[in-house]
């Protein structure tokens, strides 16, 4: 194992693992992740057809080229575009992630949204203390990278924002 | 029976809950901070959540963080392992106040045998022998050379809140007194918050042993026997050894039985430790408890053969002891040695670094406890130690030419370590004959 790394590994070695795992236990034949412009694509050999594939976000940013497909084996790591106008918003803490004040209303942005450093973007739940995270940045939404309602932990890439 | 436990802390402590915990079927979350992100202990792990930057002051030591990763790992119990929160009576309060088991004492008892000055006071209540000492804490200079004069120099002042070998100063007269106070009040106030202390009398060529107990919430409470870890370094442990070595058996049977009324007293439940000074003359005195479980704890594992951590869960999750104390045997002897990223010739100057080569000891009776391997980078935020090297035999003579054996076999490369000086230590007459004290590496300058 690699010492620990200094970047976000979205796709890392051990989630891989975990994803393999979750396809031979619900004999997937294909699965197809995206989060922000980061793309995975794992298919198995035997079966060129696609069957249901979960997916995780809607494609909302440009994806880059990502995976090559390999039978069963971890694909290479994907490369992400880099744009030097573009941040990401990371969890300031642990917790669970809501997009909405509450079930009932609208998420508090959206792709496309400009922001200014004092919006409220997202509610971090933690111990029963529904923390409002302001963004701390300007400029436009143009990917929600997490889901509502699951867990993030510090550090975790939450909004990403084109700041020029 | 927990089915799922956090474990709060790094390194080879977590790893050692983590094994204890999938042996037992329970599931683990692990915690980790950006600096340890990618440590391979961290796999064996269910969960994983990332909980701060590198410094322990924002990740490790966070209770909030490390509570809501309790909670959306949606865990029953969290094992503080040693360090960071493990003695915080806060956290253990909270934790047991957000519903999630802290698996350790209760925060009442884990607050009075932590203030060294009200746990001597509650062994002399009790009839352990404590040091000579100020009868609580010294306020102004005029009472410390009262007290100092009265139970003779040299003396050692002690801060209340200290712990972990820091926080003490030794002065020889009444001049030396005077200063010593000043700076050892400042240093408290700095390092722990609290500038309290107190005076005891100097012992001269003590040896520090220390008994490990246990305690359930029925009322039950044990002793494992009693460790001996005289071989320090500026009151950092070198190395441990069970039973120890040279001690009258009527001694050892007294301390151990004065360490279970002393927690009996303290109504502590769950792991601990009650450390004493013993002086050439065979007398004990109390110092103080450690209301946690310990670096050393496999020294006593192995030679009782009770696993520790497993009985820390289980009396948390509330299970009596499943064993009596005559049930509780010490067989053969056990060292351990704990090796540490440092550099022997630059004055154990902490060495972090990248791991390049690894070879681990093995045979009869030999234990490598450490969550490192090649490739591993070591980093600069934490303590030094990467692991400890424990070996258990049927006589002493024979752990210390194992304990050899397995060093001359320990190969790390790309970084310093302190095991060379470990095989100095043990292959030394004073060591064999136990003629050692605390002050022996200093004496000596062995490394």
């Amino acid at each position: 194992m690699g010492s620990p790394s200094s970047t976000q590994d979205v796709f890392d070695v051990r989630k891989i693992r975990r994803l393999i795992e979750l396809m031979n236990d619900h004999n997937l034949q294909e699965m197809d992740l995206r989060q922000g412009d980061m793309r995975i694509q794992l298919r198995r050999a035997s079966d060129p057809v696609a069957g249901s594939l979960p997916q995780m976000q809607p494609v909302l940013a440009p994806t880059a080229p990502a995976v090559a497909p390999a039978p069963a084996a971890p694909p290479a790591a994907a490369e992400p575009v880099e744009d030097p106008n573009t941040t990401i918003i990371k969890s300031p803490m642990v917790g669970t992630f809501y997009a909405a004040p509450d079930p009932d209303s609208a998420p508090y942005v959206k792709v496309g949204d400009p922001i200014g450093r004092d919006t409220v973007i997202c509610i971090v739940e933690a111990m029963k203390v529904f923390n409002e995270i302001q963004a701390e940045v300007a400029g436009m939404i143009t990917a929600v990278l997490a889901e509502n309602g699951e867990p993030v932990e510090f550090g975790q890439p939450l909004f990403r924002v084109k700041t020029a | 029976m927990f089915k799922r436990i956090l474990v709060a802390n790094r390194g080879e402590i977590a790893l050692r809950v983590i094994r204890a915990c999938r042996e037992m079927g329970i599931e683990t979350v692990a915690i980790f901070s950006e600096a340890d992100r990618g440590a391979a202990y961290l796999d064996l792990a269910d969960e994983a959540f990332c909980i701060g930057s590198a410094r322990a002051s924002d990740s490790y030591l966070k209770i909030d963080r490390v509570i809501s990763a309790a909670e959306v790992g949606n865990v029953q119990a969290i094992h503080p392992g040693y360090g960071f929160l493990a003695e915080n009576p806060h956290f253990a309060d909270v934790c047991r106040s957000c519903r999630i088991e802290f698996i350790g004492p209760t925060h009442e008892a884990m607050s009075l045998v932590g203030d060294k000055n009200a746990a001597r006071s509650l062994a002399r209540q009790i009839g352990v022998p404590t040091v000579p000492g100020s009868d609580g804490l010294v306020e102004d200079k005029r009472q410390a050379l009262s007290v100092a004069r009265q139970i003779g120099f040299p003396v050692l002042i002690k801060a209340a809140a200290g712990g972990g070998g820091r926080g003490m100063r030794v002065a020889l007269t009444e001049k030396a007194l005077e200063s010593a106070l000043d700076q050892a009040q400042a240093e408290a106030g700095a390092a722990f918050g609290n500038a309290d202390i107190y005076l005891e009398k100097y012992v001269e060529h003590p040896r520090h042993v220390e008994v490990q107990v246990l305690a359930d919430t029925h009322g039950s409470a044990v002793h494992l026997w009693e460790r001996d870890c005289t071989m320090q370094r500026r009151h950092q442990k070198l190395i441990e050894e069970s039973p120890a070595p040279d001690l009258d058996d009527s001694a050892r049977a007294a301390m151990c039985a004065a360490a279970v009324n002393l927690v009996k007293a303290a109504e502590y439940t769950n792991a601990g430790t009650v450390e004493f000074i013993v002086d050439r003359q065979g007398n004990f005195y109390f110092i103080e408890m450690n209301a946690r479980i310990q670096v050393e704890h496999p020294v006593s594992e192995l030679v009782t053969g009770i696993d520790l951590i497993k009985a820390q869960i289980r009396i948390a999750a509330g299970e009596p002891l499943p064993f009596a104390q005559e049930d509780i045997c010490c067989r053969g002897a056990a060292i351990e040695c704990r090796i540490n990223a440092e550099d022997t010739t630059r004055n154990f100057q902490p060495c972090p670094g990248r791991i390049e080569k690894l070879i681990v000891p093995g045979g009869f009776g030999v234990r490598f406890d450490s969550h490192v391997y090649a490739g591993y980078t070591v980093s600069p935020h934490y303590d030094s130690m990467i692991g400890k090297l424990i070996v258990h035999q049927p006589t002493r003579d024979e752990a210390i030419a194992c304990m050899l054996r397995a060093l001359s076999e320990l190969r790390i490369e790309g970084i310093h370590t302190t095991f060379p000086l470990h095989k100095q230590l043990l292959a030394h007459s004073a060591f064999a004959e136990a003629r050692v004290d605390t002050t022996f590496i200093e004496r000596t300058s062995i490394g």
